[in-house]
């Protein structure tokens, strides 16, 4: 298991060899075992461990282990507590969450005295809980200005200051103490979750950055805007090499902007912080390589309207494949059988059909069976003769729905009396609704009842939709009992 | 209501162009009509979470992963059988054809120095289709078991839109349905351009579903476009002994997306292999009329013309969307100039219930790019989130050799200015390619040149087409080739040549 690679994010100081990183164990890899499978016994049965930590620490709950995670113990990740003024370089060291579960602990021990320095591993004080001890490992350098719980005291809260520490190049007389920053249940899981990195968008590291420490970075004159993230994945191996070719912990390269995809930390990146390329290089190298993970819907020609295609299309002398324009199938039919149909039925049985009834069951018989259309259906002809599905059927059953328009001029409202259903009036059936009255004034020549059914329909298919429209007109025109049935 | 009733002029009853009209009375009569004619044939189900129409690629894997999240979904296709262009009559059965041709030609052509004797070797080509379909089928069964198994509906039949939300199904057994869904996903996938002026029969005249289904081996074959597709199927068809001539209008075969460098290569095993190439070429007319067929030929920029004559000529100049018949004008969705539909970065229409996938619509038509676009679209309804990287989506050519890349090329990186470095590795001094006695190809990295970060990778050789899954996942994390040379890979492996090409990209190979 390596320690810090993920959850605090942290490997342990930057140079480290692996051995050694292997023994540690940081709360972050607890975490992320319990959110994995629930292994958090893994942790305390252990039962020395080192605590690494710096002040950079800050909460910094992955997504994953975020939502599991109480928002108490989320903060509780905050081991420094930055002391609101960035003159100062003090900052508060609170009481460390050693696992997910942990309330509170003991200070067993100390083991460095007020004033003095320390430097990155270094073991600062071993903490007692229910489960287990451990010691905690300074991960930066500074100095112990101040303990502020003594060894023995029982009970600390997490979160709760235990000693105040400073830089190393502080003079310590002078150094002003924080106020303690009681962490309040309700502000923490706030911050926690601006903490969290969010997959789609890496510049919410900037908080991180708001608890880095008031000390001056050792940053080259080079150096990038923009803000450094703490590196939740194993380092790539070009960048591990780069920051040990240069001396760089790997807490530097937490400060590293890392333009890479969901904030990971690249080549390139180390290389721009170094100065060695110019200092936006890699972002913008990055936004670039971004934009071609997009589709490129930028400059879309939208098709001209059908028409003006086909038009455009005349104008160039191109053959190409024209969408061949619909055709329209028409055939006169005359709905005298059917209204003398609807009449015998009101007579003997004192039911009224409507027209529309009429219509929809001669489509209904008419669809059955048609002759298939003919022409470019071959492709899939084909592939389904490829695939051995079936051999194309000689007819298949339509679909049409007949398109009619009344030919005979009607006088309406005339005679009308109360509001009618169109269909009752269409079918002529109702007696409050009497048949539409031909006005003999508009020269259609004889009108028996005789209307247009049409079908618009693509090339290739005029006789099966002859066939059907045929099919119609002989249902309504001479066995309108079919419908009834 | 009365205006339906109101006299119209006569219509003579005969055929005619047709322009837009109104339809009123239709109108007022169809729900009853519909009603009337569904009755029997198919019962009206409830509103479902998610309709799709297309199983091909998008559509199948879309409807197997709502089916996972838990959505109510339906899938609609038009043919017998699920898969798509893909598992039926594109990816899967031209792969089919492109081992087995290749076996076959390896048996005849390769086998004495290996110290294998071989007797007379002959084709089957009956059989050899017959294995064809004995894959396909097993593979669209297979995804009808998953439809089952993720409680997918499969509707079979013709989908077109009768309102934003309603489908209307045209059943394969007749009759038809309605489905409402919640959202829609339109994954109708692609078709064959088919070339002026040459009418395609699928018997002289085909397109690449033609040359899957060949009944003989023709003796001269003539292929229009040297893409992908046009290079596999000449592969197969030269392999089995017909004598194949390409013509291609631009000045490299492949297409433009494969590097310039790979593509002179791949030119060059190809011709040795026995293809003939005409590139910078362009087919001015055809003529199926006679014997075979006649392709008059000009050169791309002007000038020399001459004739081709063969028996079968492959059109294979690349595909368009295919969205004919759904009804888009009816609800409004818009296409490009060129047929896709238009969407936004999460594959929305200007309807936002409707997404569109694969094929039908922006970006490389591959079967992997709708596969991610699908689980992305779903993911998009599920989770608000879906994640396609376009800068990572590989190409692969199954020639022998292959040849694969993801990213960006040489021609690209020029023309955008960028200053990159090249590195590579020939198979010629990879330990396994020489014990295979299959030594052709190299593997390629492009990297910037401050960097280090990888840009592209381009590989020709035996392996390619699964080499490159590494170079794409590297794409995927912003690797530099110092990563990739850092990483170790197995000994004897083809896979080493794509170390050594990352080290001679950062430093120096070992090997060369
Ligand atoms: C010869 C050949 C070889 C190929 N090789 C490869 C390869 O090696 N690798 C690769 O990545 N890609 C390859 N492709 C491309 C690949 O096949 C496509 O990119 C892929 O199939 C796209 O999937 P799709 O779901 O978008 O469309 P399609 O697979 O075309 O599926 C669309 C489906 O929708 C159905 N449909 C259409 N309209 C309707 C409607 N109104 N109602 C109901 N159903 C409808 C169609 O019947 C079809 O089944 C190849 C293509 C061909 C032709």
């Amino acid at each position: 298991m390596r320690g810090g690679s993920v959850g605090r994010g942290k490997n342990s100081a930057g140079g480290r060899s692996e051995a050694g990183l292997s023994t540690q164990q940081v709360p972050g890899n607890s975490r992320l075992k319990e959110t994995r499978g629930g292994a958090f016994s893994e942790f305390t049965a252990i039962d020395r461990k080192s605590i690494n930590f710096d002040r950079n620490a800050v909460c910094n709950g992955s997504p994953a282990s975020g939502q599991s995670r109480s928002p108490d113990f989320a903060a509780s990740y905050r081991y420094w507590q930055q002391s609101t003024s960035q003159h100062h370089a003090a900052s508060n060291f609170v009481m460390p969450a050693l696992s997910p579960t942990m309330t509170e602990g003991n200070i067993a021990s100390w083991k460095i005295k007020e004033g003095d320095s320390f430097a990155p591993g270094d073991v600062l004080l071993e903490i007692e809980t229910d489960k287990a001890t451990m010691d905690v490992e300074a991960q930066d350098e500074g100095v112990l200005a101040k303990i502020m719980q003594q060894d023995g005291t029982k009970a600390i809260k997490v979160g709760a200051r235990i000693a105040v520490l400073a830089d190393t190049d502080d003079d310590l007389s002078s150094l002003e103490i924080p106020a303690e920053e009681q962490p309040t249940p309700e502000s923490k899981p706030a911050e926690s979750s601006s903490d969290k990195p969010s997959a789609s968008n890496s510049s919410s590291s900037s908080q991180p950055q708001s608890s880095a420490p008031p000390k001056p970075a050792k940053k080259p004159s080079t150096a990038p805007p923009g803000e450094g993230k703490i590196q939740t994945y194993p380092l790539y191996p070009s960048v591990q090499m780069l920051l040990h070719q240069k001396g760089l912990s790997t807490e530097d390269a937490n400060k590293i902007p890392a333009s890479g995809p969901s904030g990971r930390l690249l080549k390139g990146d180390v290389l721009a912080y170094l100065g060695e390329i110019e200092s936006n290089y890699a972002a913008e190298q990055s936004k670039r390589i971004t934009d071609l993970g997009h589709l490129d819907l930028s400059n879309i020609k939208l098709a001209a309207p059908k028409k003006a295609a086909a038009e455009d299309k005349k104008a160039e002398g191109k053959q190409e494949a024209v969408p061949e324009p619909d055709l329209e199938v028409a055939i006169p039919v005359s709905l005298t059988a059917v209204y003398e149909a609807q009449e015998r039925l009101q007579e003997a049985l004192g039911m009224s059909l409507p027209l529309s009834t009429f219509i929809a069951r001669a489509s209904e018989i008419a669809n059955e069976k048609l002759p298939r259309a003919k022409g470019p259906a071959s492709a899939d002809e084909l592939f389904d003769s490829v695939l051995g599905l079936k051999t194309p059927k000689k007819t298949s059953r339509g679909s049409y729905t007949p398109h009619v328009t009344m030919m005979g001029p009607v006088t309406p409202a005339a005679r009308l009396t109360k509001a009618m259903d169109i269909i009752d009036v269409l079918a002529g059936s109702s007696k409050a609704a009497p048949r539409p009255v031909r006005s003999g004034a508009i020269g259609v020549g004889s009108w028996d009842g005789e209307n247009i059914f049409s079908l618009s329909v693509k090339k290739g298919e005029e006789r099966r939709a002859r066939v059907y429209l045929e099919r119609v007109k002989t249902v309504l025109e001479s066995e309108p009992g079919r419908c009834v049935l | 209501m009365f205006k339906a009733l109101a006299p119209r002029a006569a219509r003579p009853p005969t055929l005619r162009s047709l322009s837009a009209r109104p339809s009123k009375l239709f109108q007022t009569i169809s729900p009853l009509l519909a009603g009337r004619i569904s009755r029997g044939y198919a019962t009206e189900s409830e509103e479902k979470d998610l309709v799709i129409i297309g199983g091909g690629v998008a559509g199948y894997v879309a409807a197997i992963k709502a089916g996972q999240e838990g959505l109510k979904v339906a899938c609609i296709e038009k043919r017998g059988a699920l898969g798509g262009t893909c598992l039926n009559v594109g990816c899967i059965p031209s792969k089919s054809l492109l081992n087995n041709s290749h076996l076959y030609h390896q048996i005849l052509h390769d086998t004495k120095n290996r110290g294998i004797d071989v007797g007379e070797v002959k084709l089957n080509l009956a059989q050899m289709m017959k294995a064809k379909d004995t894959s396909v089928s097993g593979l669209t069964k297979g995804v009808e078991f998953l439809f089952k198994k993720n409680n997918v509906e499969y509707i079979k039949g013709t989908g077109a839109f009768a309102d934003e939300h309603t489908i209307k199904v045209n059943l394969v057994d007749g009759g038809e349905t309605h489905v409402r869904g919640k959202n829609i996903f339109i994954a109708t996938g692609s078709e064959s351009t088919p070339f002026p002026g040459l009418e395609v029969d699928e018997k002289k005249v085909i397109t690449s579903t033609g040359a899957l289904a060949l009944k003989e081996v023709p003796k001269k074959m003539a292929v229009i476009g040297g893409g992908i597709i046009g290079l596999e199927m000449a592969s197969v068809w030269s392999r089995l002994g017909a004598e194949v001539t390409v013509v291609e209008f631009l000045g490299q075969i492949g297409g433009p997306g494969m590097d310039a460098e790979v593509a002179k290569q791949a030119q060059k095993l190809l011709t040795k292999q026995g293809l003939k190439f005409k590139l910078n070429t362009k087919v001015t007319a055809g003529d199926a009329g006679g014997e075979g067929v006649k392709l008059s030929l000009e050169a791309a920029k002007g000038g020399k013309e001459e004739t081709l004559d063969s028996d079968i000529v492959l059109v294979a100049i690349g595909r368009r969307a295919y969205t004919s018949g759904l009804g888009l004008e009816a609800i409004g969705l818009e296409t490009d100039d060129r047929g896709r539909l238009v969407i936004d970065q999460e594959y929305r229409t200007k309807l936002p219930h409707i997404r569109v996938i694969g094929d039908c619509t922006f970006g490389p038509m591959l079967a992997h790019k709708a596969e991610e676009e699908a689980y992305a679209a779903v993911e998009f309804l599920t989770k608000n989130y879906g994640h396609v990287n376009y800068n990572a989506i590989p190409s692969v050519m199954y020639t022998h050799p292959e040849v694969a890349w993801v990213g960006q090329n040489e021609q690209e990186l020029k023309k955008e200015g960028i200053n990159y470095k090249v590195g590579s590795f020939p198979f010629s001094a990879n330990s396994r390619a020489k014990t295979n006695l299959d030594t052709d190809g190299m593997v390629k990295f492009l990297a910037d040149a401050e960097t280090d970060r990888i840009l592209g990778v381009h590989i020709i050789g035996a392996n390619a087409g699964e080499m490159i899954a590494e170079g794409t996942l590297a794409l995927e994390y912003g690797a530099s080739t110092e990563d990739v040379a850092r990483t170790c890979h197995a000994h004897p492996t083809l896979a080493e040549a794509f170390k050594e090409a990352a080290m001679s990209t950062y430093s120096k190979a070992i090997h060369y």
